[in-house]
């Protein structure tokens, strides 16, 4: 047993996080604030030359042919440095087309040549095999996508972008997320896969809670060090245990986030029995932490906080928006309280 | 990365589980130290040492079995699931003063006293606070006078856990009253059946009496009985604390979450708020209920990446203290969560030794988890000075 991560998973972890400080630096998500897609076509082709869509693929569809738990790593470095673009849903739908025997289209997305945005049901009748798409749906970072992929409870799909009807753009709270909706008519369902046999789900929500946890770290390392150098009655605020005490509890949730994410991908990639249990368990201790810790770092830093020209806005703006990624806090704790327990 | 056990590792837990199946005592333990308490504890003990369980990860050199954390691990996941009491009176021996002598104490001392706490022959007790010196521990001032070649000891210790059944003490005493106020702290071996030594037992919100305040009216110590360094008992203790808070709390935490699995058991047993439907249907409950699932998962990954640090580096660091915060929390919510699922209920009294077991006494119990060993305040000053290089 070594919950460690290996010097290996740290070498391949920090170069991401090299590459996103230079090529992605969060400043980007205010530049581009007012374009249709949070990332250029440009950068996705250079995180995917990088290997970043591949982690977890197979080696003859491009991958990297790593575990989850290495890919778990990778995405808390883009929670950290909140990295934009769909790369959770591309990643999982490389996953889907490859195990769906679209070998082609995996190895197209893993190279970055085709994005894959992320729809979730907002109303209708539920995916069945073999499709077609129908009903309501909001679309994720779909604005520049050409496939986009359903995760629902009975299994997995993707569905071109341009066949499923008019994608009407919305404001996302999230300045570095694009968000719209639509409604689909009978849209064909490229590859599928029921959840018996793909757990697509417990991937994404292991994904979504490393962003969690990357955002969770982020804004805790933003509120120590600012407690450290903001004076104000002639001390830094963090000898005061009101600021101090705060600090800590952030850093003792971003610790008990990351331990259980780390955790629930080893279940995943060992197929432990209660890996379900343990992906689950992840989400919800992730989001708890990723959302409370901006909330209070909004706070540490006072008026500051407050400020658009600071970046702990858009971590909290974030964390928001992946809570809600595969199924929501509330309906990831019911599914927990549903499971059987850990083993 | 992986949380897979080796063949070995797994046919250890095998044997453990088969070893407590067989030998696990059917006797409730008694509830007070009037009833028997000591005499049930150590002769548990001495079964497990006769077995070849006691010290798993002590060297083999004093008793143990020289086996990793990892193994200690097993035995406490084996050990919860059986539903076994905790045994509270040894746990001074076996997870402050037993890893303290071994991290510490001269060769002489370890030969006599490591054995003996592993074959269930003394229970210790821990005189560290005193009235006067709870959370701001160097302030401590029992005082020890030299004469001859003894210590003449005199002062208070206070909330000193099982100290009417004890042989044995960690007792941190004033040596020299110059200098700065951790210096000048001797941690000694003291036997507490040495004359003038007074014991009175605390009665506590639990109605426990396992709480004790202890008086020195010029007790005589031999210098033989120092551990470390004379002065320089500070630094002995604090090695100490760091094993409690770390490993020392791995078997509670396992507890936990056995807890939270009966709660769940309980919600669906009991009637919920609207008097119809059970509890588990009730919405905030089922939050409450799943949201400590998740936590104590959490808390148990916590657990498991601290032993695998702990195998890479032999001495606990303050990392310890992030868990025993946040077990302390989880432990408090989940108390106070089976108070509100036994609604009425809830105001009559039950023991957490009872069979079934008692809830309201373990709601009442979970407030010294935040308390005892250092308070929560206490581990968010050392996490944030010592972890976060917060300014002090």
């Amino acid at each position: 047993m070594d919950l460690l991560p290996s010097q290996e998973q740290l070498e391949l972890s920090g170069l991401a996080a090299e590459f996103f400080a230079e090529q992605l630096p969060i400043s980007r998500i205010r530049e581009r604030r007012a374009e249709p897609a949070a990332i250029t076509r440009a950068s996705w082709a250079a995180a995917a030359e990088l290997g970043l869509l591949g982690v977890s693929a197979a080696e003859d569809i491009g991958g990297l042919g790593l575990g989850p738990d290495d890919e778990v790593l990778l995405f808390r470095e883009m929670g950290r440095q909140l990295v934009p673009g769909p790369f959770i849903a591309s990643v999982l739908g490389a996953r889907l087309a490859a195990l769906a025997g679209d070998a082609g289209l995996a190895r197209k997305i893993v190279a970055g040549d085709a994005i894959v945005g992320l729809a979730q049901r907002r109303a209708g009748v539920e995916l069945a095999a073999g499709g077609p798409l129908t009903g309501q749906f909001d679309l994720f970072d779909a604005s520049d996508s050409d496939y986009l992929l359903l995760v629902e409870p009975s299994g997995a799909g993707l569905v071109e972008t341009a066949a499923v009807g008019d994608i009407r753009t919305v404001d996302c709270i999230d300045p570095g997320t694009r968000l719209a909706q639509v409604r689909a008519d009978g849209a064909p369902v490229a590859c599928w896969a029921p959840a018996a046999v793909v757990p697509l789900r417990l991937r994404g929500l292991a994904l979504a809670s490393a962003v969690l946890v990357g955002i969770s770290q982020a804004v805790t390392e933003l509120s120590v060090e600012h407690a450290k150098n903001r004076v104000q009655f002639g001390r830094p605020i963090g000898v005061n245990q009101a600021i101090k005490h705060a600090c800590v509890d952030m850093a003792v949730s971003t610790e008990a986030a990351l331990q259980q994410t780390l955790f629930g991908a080893i279940s995943l990639r060992s197929g432990r029995p209660d890996a379900e249990f343990q992906v689950l368990a992840a989400k919800v201790v992730a989001g708890r932490a990723a959302i409370d810790n901006a909330a209070h770092c909004i706070q540490v830093h006072g008026g500051m906080g407050y400020t658009d020209e600071h970046n702990a806005h858009l971590y909290l703006k974030r964390a928001h928006v992946l809570d809600h990624f595969f199924c929501d806090s509330r309906m990831s704790l019911s599914a927990l309280l549903a499971a059987d327990p850990a083993q | 990365m992986d949380l897979d056990f080796t063949a070995e590792q797994a046919e250890f837990r095998e044997e453990v589980r088969t070893w407590l199946a067989e030998n696990a005592p059917t006797e409730p333990r008694p509830h007070s130290w009037e009833g028997g308490m000591r005499e049930y504890d150590l002769a548990w003990q001495r079964t497990q040492w006769e077995g070849g369980w006691a010290g798993i990860a002590w060297p083999q050199e004093y008793g143990g079995r020289g086996l990793a954390t990892l193994q200690q691990l097993i035995w406490y996941e084996e050990y919860a699931k059986a539903g076994l009491p905790a045994i509270d009176s040894t746990f001074v021996g076996l997870n402050h003063a037993g890893p303290t002598l071994i991290a510490r104490a001269s060769e002489q001392q370890k030969a006599f006293h490591l054995p003996r706490i592993l074959r269930g022959e003394d229970i210790w007790c821990q005189g560290f606070s005193e009235p006067g010196a709870g959370s701001d521990l160097a302030a401590l001032s029992t005082r020890a006078e030299v004469d001859g070649d003894h210590f003449v000891v005199s002062g208070q210790k206070i909330w000193t856990s099982f100290a009417m059944l004890a042989d044995y003490q960690e007792l941190l005493v004033r040596t020299d009253r110059g200098g700065s106020k951790h210096h000048g702290i001797t941690w000694l071996i003291c036997d507490m059946r040495t004359p003038g030594i007074e014991v009175r037992p605390i009665e506590t919100i639990e109605g426990g009496a396992e709480f004790c305040e202890c008086f020195y009216d010029e007790v005589r110590i031999p210098m033989a009985n120092i551990v470390g360094e004379q002065d320089g008992g500070w630094r002995v203790a604090m090695s100490t604390l760091s094993f409690e808070r770390g490993t020392g709390y791995t078997a509670s935490q396992v507890r936990l979450a056995a807890v939270v699995e009966n709660l769940i058991e309980l919600a669906k047993e009991r009637t919920g708020p609207d008097g119809r439907r059970p509890a588990i249907a009730d919405e905030e409950i089922a939050v409450r209920l799943a949201t400590a699932r998740a936590e104590v998962a959490a808390l148990r990954a916590m657990t498991y990446a601290g032993i695998c640090r702990n195998l890479r580096s032999a001495t606990p660091g303050p990392e310890g203290s992030m868990l025993k915060l946040y077990f302390a929390e989880i432990a408090k919510r989940v108390a106070t969560l089976a108070m509100d699922i036994l609604g009425d209920d809830s105001l009559r009294a039950t023991s957490r030794w009872g069979r079934p077991f008692g809830w309201t006494g373990n709601y009442l119990y979970s407030f010294s988890t935040s308390i005892g060993g250092g308070t929560s305040e206490i581990q968010r000053n050392i996490i944030g000075d010592r972890v976060l290089g917060l300014p002090r």
